[in-house]
């Protein structure tokens, strides 16, 4: 269990008392927990630790959050896909080597909020505002959707509250296979479940604590044969000797097992990463081999492969979707308007300002 | 406390226990010096049978330079331990001037040395050094301070902590060949090498000294040992080219193909060397309308050369 590795719980003392905090502290049992003024006395503490990141996410902080939906942000000069975010969750128990939370969120501990009644309020709000309009929100941005649901149970308490609004997609977005909860309640059908995807060789070495690929394909089955709909992301996508082969036995066994009419979109992305992550994740990773790559600086200060090898990255994984008549469920997560004209007739869609919308609401 | 004059043979300047300032005197400073003398007085502690300097390293060279025999010096008293001398040693240059890395690494290690708590040195000196008030930054600042005369190359090209990092997973006597090729270059220059030898010897899991054996960043090492002027620029382009291969080859060849296309003097042709853009930008330079007629009437000659559309295809390149 991912929750085995909590070794430690603080509760801001506003919500100390909560039912909420009373609630997920039944299950955490024999975990020592004390009661903090904020957030600040955690990350004073976790300063002094040889590896803050990786000590943050054993460390459980139950706290009010101000506020929780957000546009995703992008990157400027990248092809938006008109995303927004819910961060109930802050910080992931899951340690993957390339993961941008470890330096976005670097000496935050894993947080749960627990004022529900003002996300509500916010969320209700949000519905209104955005009455008529199409949108997928999710809650996978700045955390796993559901690595923490066992604690949480926040994806019954969402889908219920996103039951009845079809015209808001809710992506609940994991590297696990957590999905007991979901699937003992009746179905949410603007609710997907998305999983990010990677060959096993790269799940071993970079993605630790997540599920193991299989786990993860048998999960999605079970979600569509319950009546999910559901997504995937190949992001990011890892270049490496044998990546081909890897890739599309990915692809192979993911279409011949999950039928392509409930997948809701499929997102690509090539590693990309902020240069001061380069300096925590070789830190923290020593031997990952996948930051050797050769890297340019894109025109947003990120590494990334240079543009030949992304095209043809694309190329492959579009290709070898279209066996399965699956190429126009893509878009491509943070990349250049010059990728995505590359690329326009054949995902057969598409704007050059805009991922969305996506062909089945036009 | 009291301010008096003090002649420099009464101070031990051996004992360098306060001192972790690196900058000398300049001419400037010396210039002063000898017009008006020391006016801001040293600090001095004393200890068993001499005195020691605790603040005032620039000062007291520069009066060696201009042979002052005596100077101002604020004697503090014998009973204020090491930590507390250094303390005031400390922030009294802390209000003058921005340490370099090298420096903050030596107040670390005095500090830590002194008996300061690692909590400590994390939590109230750190975020006065402006680095980063964690463990980690007090490893390499510690690990920094033992680099001996390597410190110097660091502080006069102010290194900055993330090359430091990358510097200090080299072995010792890595670190000790890489500080003397590059104790000439730039602060640009000596990063990028960092950085650059560092990806290779990654990428070809290989040690510093192999990857210098190879017969083309060995020639260009010679160049080194000869005094070359040209020595750094060839040694980085050759490392560009060693850890950026497709994009060096893709450049190289565009280079070749635009320098294929025999241009007029005054017309040039750029592009995105990341090859994230796959245009071309023509930049034409000139003074009359006759002259811009020209330039034209020769490019449009020049259009029916193939390599035009050899240019586009590299920059339109898919593959490994």
């Amino acid at each position: 269990m991912i929750i085995d590795w909590i070794k430690k719980v603080y509760l801001e003392r506003k919500v100390a008392n909560s039912k909420e905090a009373k609630r997920i502290l039944e299950k955490l049992k024999g975990i020592q927990a004390e009661v903090v003024e904020g957030v600040e006395t955690i990350k004073e503490e976790l300063r002094f630790s040889a590896d803050p990141v990786g000590e943050g996410k054993q460390i459980l902080y139950l706290a009010e959050q101000k506020s929780f939906i957000r546009p995703c942000p992008c990157t400027p000069g990248c092809v938006g896909c008109g995303y927004w975010t819910i961060d109930l969750d802050l910080n992931c128990p899951l340690d993957c080597s390339y993961c941008i939370l470890q330096r976005y969120l670097e000496g935050q501990p894993l947080t749960i909020a627990l004022n529900r009644d003002d996300f509500k309020r916010e969320l209700e709000a949000f519905f209104s505002q955005k009455k008529g309009k199409f949108l997928r929100i999710g809650t996978g941005e700045l955390a796993d959707s559901l690595a923490l649901d066992a604690l949480t149970e926040n994806s019954v308490y969402l889908a219920e509250v996103f039951r009845g609004k079809p015209e808001f997609l809710l992506e609940l977005k994991t590297k696990t296979s957590l999905l007991e909860s979901l699937l003992g309640i009746e179905p949410v059908p603007n609710i997907i479940l998305a999983w990010s995807l990677n060959p096993p060789a790269i799940i071993q070495s970079e993605e630790k604590r997540t599920a193991p690929l299989e786990e993860r394909l048998r999960a999605a089955v079970k979600a569509v044969a319950s009546g999910y709909r559901v997504a995937f992301h190949f992001d990011p996508i890892v270049h490496y000797p044998g990546w081909q082969s890897d890739y599309q036995k990915v692809i192979d066994t993911l279409l011949k097992s999950v039928p392509s009419e409930a997948i809701a979109w499929i997102s690509l992305g090539t590693l990309r990463f902020h240069p001061n992550l380069l300096t925590i994740a070789r830190r923290r990773f020593p031997l990952s081999p996948i930051y050797d790559h050769e890297f340019v600086i894109s025109w947003d200060g990120k590494f990334r492969y240079p543009r030949p090898l992304r095209l043809k990255i694309y190329e492959d994984f579009i290709d070898w979707l279209a066996e399965y008549k699956a190429e126009n469920k893509v878009y491509f997560c943070m990349e250049s308007t010059q990728i995505w004209k590359a690329f326009l007739k054949k995902i057969k869609r598409g704007k050059r300002v805009s991922a969305f919308p996506f062909p089945w609401q036009t | 406390m009291q301010i008096k004059k003090i002649s420099l043979k009464e101070l031990d300047l051996e004992d360098q226990r306060f001192r972790f300032t690196l900058d000398r005197p300049d001419e400037k400073f010396i210039r002063s010096v000898k017009e008006v003398g020391i006016i801001e007085p040293i600090i001095i502690i004393p200890r068993k049978t001499y005195k020691v300097l605790v603040s005032g390293w620039k000062r007291v060279e520069a009066a060696r330079v201009c042979r002052v025999i005596a100077l101002p010096a604020l004697e503090l008293e014998e009973k204020i331990d090491d930590l507390e001398a250094f303390t005031l040693a400390f922030f009294v240059s802390y209000g003058q001037r921005q340490f370099s890395l090298a420096e903050k690494a030596l107040a670390a290690k005095k500090f830590h040395d002194f008996g300061l708590g690692d909590r400590d040195l994390i939590g109230r000196i750190l975020p006065h050094l402006e680095l980063p008030p964690e463990r980690r930054t007090l490893r390499i600042l510690l690990e920094l301070s033992s680099l001996g005369e390597g410190l110097e190359i660091i502080h006069r090209k102010d290194w900055k902590l993330n090359t430091a990092e990358q510097f200090l997973n080299f072995s010792d006597e890595e670190r000790k060949w890489l500080l003397d090729l590059v104790k000439k270059l730039t602060h640009n220059e000596q990063k990028e090498i960092v950085e650059m030898f560092s990806t290779l010897r990654r990428r070809k899991n290989r040690g510093l000294k192999e990857i210098c054996q190879e017969p083309e960043i060995a020639s260009c090492l010679e160049l080194f040992k000869k005094g070359r002027p040209e020595a750094g620029g060839r040694l980085l382009s050759l490392l560009r080219k060693e850890s950026r291969p497709q994009i060096s080859g893709l450049n190289n060849e565009m280079d070749l193909t635009i320098k294929g296309l025999r241009l007029p003097q005054k017309v040039n042709l750029e592009y995105d060397r990341t090859l994230e853009k796959s245009s071309l930008r023509l930049v034409l330079e000139v003074e009359s309308r006759t002259e811009l007629e020209k330039l034209l009437h020769s490019l449009t000659e020049k259009l029916r050369d193939e390599r035009w559309q050899r240019l586009f295809e590299i920059l339109n390149h898919k593959g490994e």
